[in-house]
């Protein structure tokens, strides 16, 4: 007789590859808003800054005024909106939004500049939004110190700067922000369809009353479990392989490293999003139950994985948070291959983390599930 | 071995304060059907899902076939087939991949797989239904489908929680042709209802009332009961015009002890010493005449009824002291 731990795995698979595949609604329907959510986050989250719109009181109206104001169009940081007339009008656009950044030019600009004084430019950033305030800050710093040095070098007749810092950006040298953040979002929208899948598959059992049935059966809990997973293991993987296409050719996203070990850090992690889904399934009465406990273990990764906002300045009990999460260390699995090319030997820690996390989840879902009912 | 195949002893289930069941004790032999009564809420579902092996009894013991439920779940889950209240089926299967599902579940062999499913297609008549989604199928059908399902394995026990909940009569005569067909074979069949036409084809029946197993046994037995049928009385049934005029007076004569209507008749629980001259005489002073009177004897339902106003009664005796 057949006593494997494994019972009744083919009836489970055959139920449920029938269940998904039948309904090609469904199965649309699971695949559909990820990848939608995937290039809706990918194109949100792009804090590069560009054309930030910039309000001009230009009092000065020399040659030299608006050569200066074309170095910082030239940066791409700036676009002009408009010339305003008065300090006031300057800082009502900035109030409306519609400038970010306002620039005055005094009148005697041009006549400081040539009369060797030190001839000031007033700047009034919108430091609401501290990233692209900041940023704003340092181009306009940086504008003005080029153009500083480049006087002065013209004085003195010296042809180099004394010091010079040459940087190297390595993995990401244009500094693109999807680079960064696209691996984060498959991660997460990754999420997101997995542990709904499997909680559902399970909890519609329950509200069914088909759950009663199987337990009747002598269907073995790791069967069931196993059976109830891989199915949502199969369509994981197919969702992955098309976000990953989206990152590599709409979000242009080049995978430094190895295609096949990027494949395999996303199976093992699906596994691990998938147990979570069953466990969820487990515990909850209903759909809305288990939709409720979902969101509180997809949520945090959200905030403590690392996808947005980096973990070293977190305080302590959000990284420790995080370090329970599987989505952390799949993102900075995926980052270290996609962006920096990492071999095994260079990831293997987190890998091993994940992998333990996934058997470790599959099997409390599978022992802790009770063939008993109430 | 012992020729009992559902054995239970002081079986109890109490959830939190609430006692569902409470000491149960009966005992069903091979291929007979044992039907199963009580109101909603009483605990019938509960016995049934002990014995299942779903739900783990608080107390006592319950044995199939004479292996321990909670020591032996796996070879007692073997042999024992299940039909749920809502005829549990997965709507988006077809009734072909319903029953592959259920043998494959049981780990059948191929071959006898698709030899079994033959087999209870032939019995249930399901041939033309085979590729239509279980979903679609109505309540008859459905419900023929499940226990198809739940015999795919060849099951020695078969339990049918309310098999006949809300289906037509004729499905529900045929359902029935089947159930003796298979205690024919040799199976035991362990039914829960509320239809007491059912439980009159029962060779055994139970009833619960109030997580308590009032009484037990074949019907005949009970209806002999002295509780049902005391002695020195008899039943009559008293067919007339205006039913519930006649109850009325019925109930002033001396020596009625019971008077129940029964569609366009009604039922009598009389003394001995009242005669059908009697009867006849009062009819005729509210204005009734010519009714039709003939003795018959108590049905289960007269018993389910004595038994449970009885235990009100002892209840209410036992709060007021």
């Amino acid at each position: 007789m057949n006593r494997s731990p494994f019972r009744g795995l083919n009836a489970i698979l055959f139920k449920e590859f029938i269940t998904v595949l039948r309904d090609p609604m469904t199965l649309f329907f699971m695949l559909f808003p990820p990848l939608v959510e995937m290039i809706a986050f990918g194109y949100a989250l792009d804090n590069d800054v560009k054309h930030m719109p910039l309000a001009i009181l230009n009092e000065d109206r020399t040659v030299e005024s608006r050569r200066f104001l074309d170095r910082f169009v030239n940066t791409e940081t700036f676009r002009i909106v408009g010339e305003v007339q008065t300090i006031e009008e300057m800082a009502s656009e900035i109030r409306k939004g519609r400038a970010s950044v306002g620039m005055q030019i005094p009148p005697h600009f041009t006549r400081d500049l040539r009369a060797g004084h030190p001839a000031t430019v007033q700047m009034l950033i919108d430091g609401s939004n501290s990233t692209t305030a900041l940023q704003a800050l340092n181009t306009a710093l940086g504008v003005a110190l080029t153009q500083s040095v480049e006087m002065m070098m013209g004085e003195t007749g010296r042809r180099t700067v004394p010091v010079e810092i040459r940087p190297q950006m390595l993995y990401n040298p244009t500094m693109r922000s999807p680079n960064f953040y696209v691996p984060g979002v498959i991660g997460i929208v990754l999420q997101i369809g997995t542990t709904f899948a499997t909680a559902m598959a399970v909890v519609r059992e329950r509200e069914r009353g088909t759950l009663e049935q199987l337990l009747v059966s002598p269907l073995s809990r790791w069967g069931l479990m196993l059976g109830k997973l891989v199915p949502y293991l199969c369509i994981g993987m197919l969702m992955a392989m098309l976000l990953f296409s989206i990152m590599r050719f709409l979000f242009a996203v080049p995978i430094a490293g190895s295609v096949i070990a990027l494949l395999f850090a996303t199976f093992v992690y699906c596994f691990a999003l998938l147990s979570i889904g069953l466990f969820v399934g487990t515990k909850a009465e209903n759909q809305m139950q288990a939709l409720q406990m979902s969101m509180m273990f997809v949520l945090p990764s959200v905030f403590f994985s690392g996808f947005i906002f980096p973990r070293e300045t977190m305080p302590w009990i959000f990284y420790a948070l995080g370090s329970i999460l599987p989505t952390t260390y799949f993102i900075s699995l995926i980052r270290a291959i996609i962006l920096r090319g990492a071999n095994f030997f260079e990831y293997w820690h987190a890998l091993t983390i994940l992998t333990g996390m996934a058997v470790f989840l599959f099997c409390v879902c599978a022992l802790r599930f009770r063939k008993k009912i109430g | 071995m012992s020729d009992a195949m559902i054995e239970c002893e002081g079986l109890t289930k109490r959830f939190g304060n609430f006692t569902a069941v409470d000491h149960v004790s009966f005992s069903v032999a091979r291929g007979s059907i044992f039907g199963f009564l009580g109101p909603n809420g009483s605990g019938k579902s509960t016995v049934i899902r002990m014995l299942c092996g779903i739900l783990e009894p608080t107390e006592g013991t319950a044995r199939i076939a004479g292996r321990d439920i909670a020591r032996e779940g796996d070879e007692t889950k073997e042999m024992i087939g299940y039909m749920s209240q809502k005829f549990s089926l997965y709507d988006e299967l077809t009734v072909n991949e319903n029953l592959v599902f259920s043998g494959k579940l049981y780990s059948l062999p191929d071959k006898e797989l698709k030899r079994r499913r033959d087999e209870l297609i032939g019995i249930t008549h399901l041939e033309p239904y085979l590729d239509r989604r279980a979903a679609l199928l109505s309540g008859g059908w459905r419900q023929r489908l499940a226990m198809a399902c739940a015999l795919m394995h060849k099951p020695t026990v078969l339990f049918l929680d309310e098999p006949t909940a809300g289906i037509d009569p004729v499905a529900r005569r045929e359902l029935w042709d089947l159930l003796f067909e298979f205690a024919g074979q040799g199976m035991t069949l362990f039914v829960t209802t509320h239809y007491m036409d059912e439980a009159e084809r029962c060779s055994h029946v139970g009833y619960i009332y109030n997580s308590r197993l009032m009484v037990c046994g074949e019907p005949d037995d009970l209806k002999r009961m002295p509780e049902v049928s005391p002695p020195g009385t008899r039943r009559l049934d008293v067919t007339c015009d205006h039913v519930t005029v006649a109850l009325r007076a019925m109930r002033e004569v001396k020596g009625v002890l019971n008077a129940t209507v029964f569609g366009q008749s009604m039922h009598l629980l009389v003394d001995e010493t009242v005669r059908r001259q009697e009867i006849d005489e009062k009819l005729r002073s509210v204005g009734i005449a010519s009714p039709e009177i003939h003795e018959i004897g108590p049905s289960l339902e007269d018993v389910f009824v004595t038994l449970t106003a009885k235990h009100a009664a002892s209840n209410q005796q036992e709060r007021a002291a």
